[in-house]
């Protein structure tokens, strides 16, 4: 995930985390109560590629010299896997810990490890966890409990997430195309607004009348010359309004709607497609979507354990993959297409499969 | 006396006449109303139910409750306009026919009534609602439908039945769900006294919280219970499904996994008691033993005591 800058924009610090200032105070602030005395584990969570990681990196960059981090990358099936070594500090960190149960049965016991580990040890644990890993843990072990502390990452603002994108480009790379429709904004105009209805269980957009104030305030005030300069809205602009509708504020979904629509180095707003997918599924197709989107990546072989079949395995990945609702990452795991990750989830939430 | 009964002779006469005189239009008008009144109600049924179908079970739910106070309220206006024109046919001779028609309800169509009443009843009370699973009767089901007169369950063999609304006045009943999407399902394993009852409680949590069909949270909690009885100990599971509609699904899919978890540990079905009950094999030969007996004894019939003995067995 890359909610750092990697680049200075607009006269922003290198390695300034967007828009989780609020966050990391939150956890330096529990580190701090652990250095007296008062052991508060902390619980990052986030929905896929909402910055958990990003977070947690940072508060790794912050607390260099007390801290253990440890990344799980697939479900982790070894107990020996979770032991912390002997030289282990006293803040641990643990990324994607989601992966440490397997939903099935026989699949949990590398997490009650884990919870006795947190409770047992005298470290501060401070893990990240899927939105939706975590809501179902949390109904069947009332994880709340072993962590006090919980940090839901929020959603970037559209100026964030504009940063976020540009940053990664040099001043004046990018070329925003407005083509032929120079948009003039009117007094009233009518915008679409991506909404997720999860009891029709699909994305749908909405057209909104919207006023537009600020060209009412100058019309009353006569600053006729301003408004000529101001009144129109710039490509830029449109091409992150666009996104950030879109997006929701998640900086993964931001960046691959960027990527999939940028014609380096042109951009233009009216190239932003609108994601709605209309998704059909049987029921353990949509078991094994909502066991992708809750560990956000799952092996073949992994999802074979859980499912119990090779054959089904596959008819149910053909199904997913024909719908065009998950690919496979490069690193063998199969994940869902972050431009389908809110229709997926508006499907998933009308079969309650996710809570 | 007399007069009375000239006065009763009298308006019998002008309820006759203002039957005679009511013209053929009007009726068929009051038969299309009723008809329209039937129409409507079907396909406002038919199109919300299909709408209600690409919603989510809540969604839908809310969408299914209204669907019988649509049909209430075309019917009440059918019946409001079918009545104007009576009042306007018969005016000061309604009493009379007000009469026959409480005599039509005390002798023929009383439970009719009484359906519509019911009708009114469970539209206005809601004891349950379209999509909940009900028990009335001996009948348990999802609910379809819910008519002025009937209510429509369909069982879990698939089977359409039609319960007349008069039944709540008389019958309990009982909702598994009450509008909501979930449901409680208990579901019952047995296991052999000398089982590791431990190991099977864990298996049997996991199964379950594992499930595809589960619905877990606060309010929808899950327990387990353990008892252990004479022959055998019966663990259970009270939980809840996601979508009543899989409610069979989810306890299949908890036993089918429950069991292969179980033989893989050791632990086993509860077996017949050897004391109680004879193994089905012995049971075969004592009665073939018995069998024989029989044909042994009608051809010695009281040749010895120890024939007679064997009769008393047989007998037995």
């Amino acid at each position: 995930m890359t909610g750092i800058h990697s680049n200075g924009s607009e006269g922003k610090v290198l390695g300034e985390v967007l828009g989780l200032r609020d966050s990391i105070g939150e956890i330096q602030a529990a580190i701090a109560d652990f250095e007296v005395g008062k052991r508060l584990n902390v619980a990052i969570i986030a929905e896929p590629l909402g910055g958990k990681t990003t977070l947690l990196n940072e508060i790794e960059k912050l607390n260099l010299s007390r801290v253990t981090k440890i990344t799980f990358s697939k479900i982790v099936r070894d107990k020996k896997e979770i032991s912390l070594p002997e030289d282990t500090k006293r803040v641990v960190l643990l990324d994607n810990c989601q992966f440490l149960y397997m939903r099935r049965s026989g699949g949990f016991e590398v997490f009650y490890e884990f919870l006795h580990m947190i409770s047992s040890q005298n470290s501060i644990f401070i893990t990240t966890w899927n939105t939706y890993a975590w809501k179902y843990l949390n109904e069947v072990f009332r994880l709340e409990k072993y962590f006090p502390v919980q940090v839901f990452i929020p959603a970037l603002e559209k100026e964030d997430l504009k940063d976020l994108i540009l940053g990664r480009y040099e001043e004046g790379e990018i070329i925003f195309d407005s083509g032929n429709k120079v948009k003039e904004k009117a007094l009233i105009y009518i915008e679409d607004y991506p909404l997720e209805l999860a009891s029709l269980g699909r994305k749908v957009y909405i057209p909104v009348l919207k006023i537009n104030i600020s060209y009412l305030k100058k019309r009353l005030l006569n600053e006729k010359e301003k408004e000529r300069e101001e009144e129109k809205e710039t490509a830029e602009d449109r091409v992150f309004g666009e996104i950030y509708r879109e997006s929701k504020g998640n900086p993964g979904i931001a960046l691959r709607i960027w990527e999939l629509e940028i014609d380096y180095p042109h951009i233009e707003p009216e190239g932003v497609r609108h994601f709605s997918y209309d998704i059909e599924l049987e029921q353990e197709e949509a078991f094994v979507l909502e066991l992708i989107l809750s560990y956000q990546g799952l092996r073949k072989s992994e999802i074979v354990d859980i499912v119990g079949s090779m054959l089904r395995t596959d008819e149910i990945l053909f199904q997913l993959l024909n719908q065009e609702l998950i690919f496979e990452h490069e690193n063998g795991s199969i994940r869902v297409r972050p431009e389908a990750l809110r229709s997926v989830i508006a499907y998933l939430e009308k079969l309650r499969l996710v809570w | 006396m007399v007069n009375g009964e000239g006065a009763v002779e009298t308006g019998r006469e002008q309820l006759l006449e203002s039957i005679r005189s009511i013209e053929m239009q009007t009726l068929i008008d009051m038969v299309l109303i009723l008809f329209a009144a039937y129409i409507l109600g079907r396909i406002v049924t038919i199109a919300l139910s299909k709408f209600s179908e690409k919603m989510s079970r809540s969604g839908s739910v809310k969408v299914k409750m209204i669907i019988p106070a649509i049909k209430f309220g075309i019917y009440i206006i059918a019946f409001f306009y079918i009545l104007r024109e009576i009042f306007s046919m018969f005016g000061p001779e309604l009493f009379l026919l007000t009469g026959l028609v409480g005599a039509a309800i005390g002798f023929g169509v009383k439970d009719l009534f009484a359906d519509f009443v019911g009708g009114v009843v469970v539209t206005f009370e809601r004891p349950y609602q379209v999509g909940d699973k009900i028990t009335i009767g001996n009948y348990y089901g999802e609910v379809t439908d819910i008519g002025l007169r009937a209510t429509k369950l369909v069982t879990p063999d698939d089977d359409t039945v039609t319960v007349p609304n008069s039944l709540i006045f008389s019958e309990a009943v009982a909702s598994g769900n009450y509008g909501e999407s979930e449901m409680m399902v208990v579901i019952d394993l047995y296991i052999a006294s000398e089982s590791d009852v431990e190991t099977a409680m864990k298996i049997f949590r996991e199964v379950v919280v594992s499930s595809r069909y589960v619905y877990i949270s606060r309010s929808s909690p899950i327990t387990l219970l353990h008892k252990a009885l004479p022959f055998y100990t019966r663990l259970r599971a009270r939980t809840y499904v996601n979508d009543l509609r899989d409610e069979f699904e989810f306890e299949s899919d908890v036993h089918t996994r429950a069991w292969i978890e179980f033989q893989k540990n050791g632990i086993r079905a509860p077996q017949l008691h050897i004391l109680s009950i004879p193994p089905i094999e012995e049971e075969r030969e004592s009665s073939d033993t018995n069998q024989r007996n029989v044909r042994l004894n009608r051809r010695n019939r009281g040749d010895s005591e120890f024939d007679t003995g064997s009769q008393r067995n047989s007998e037995l």
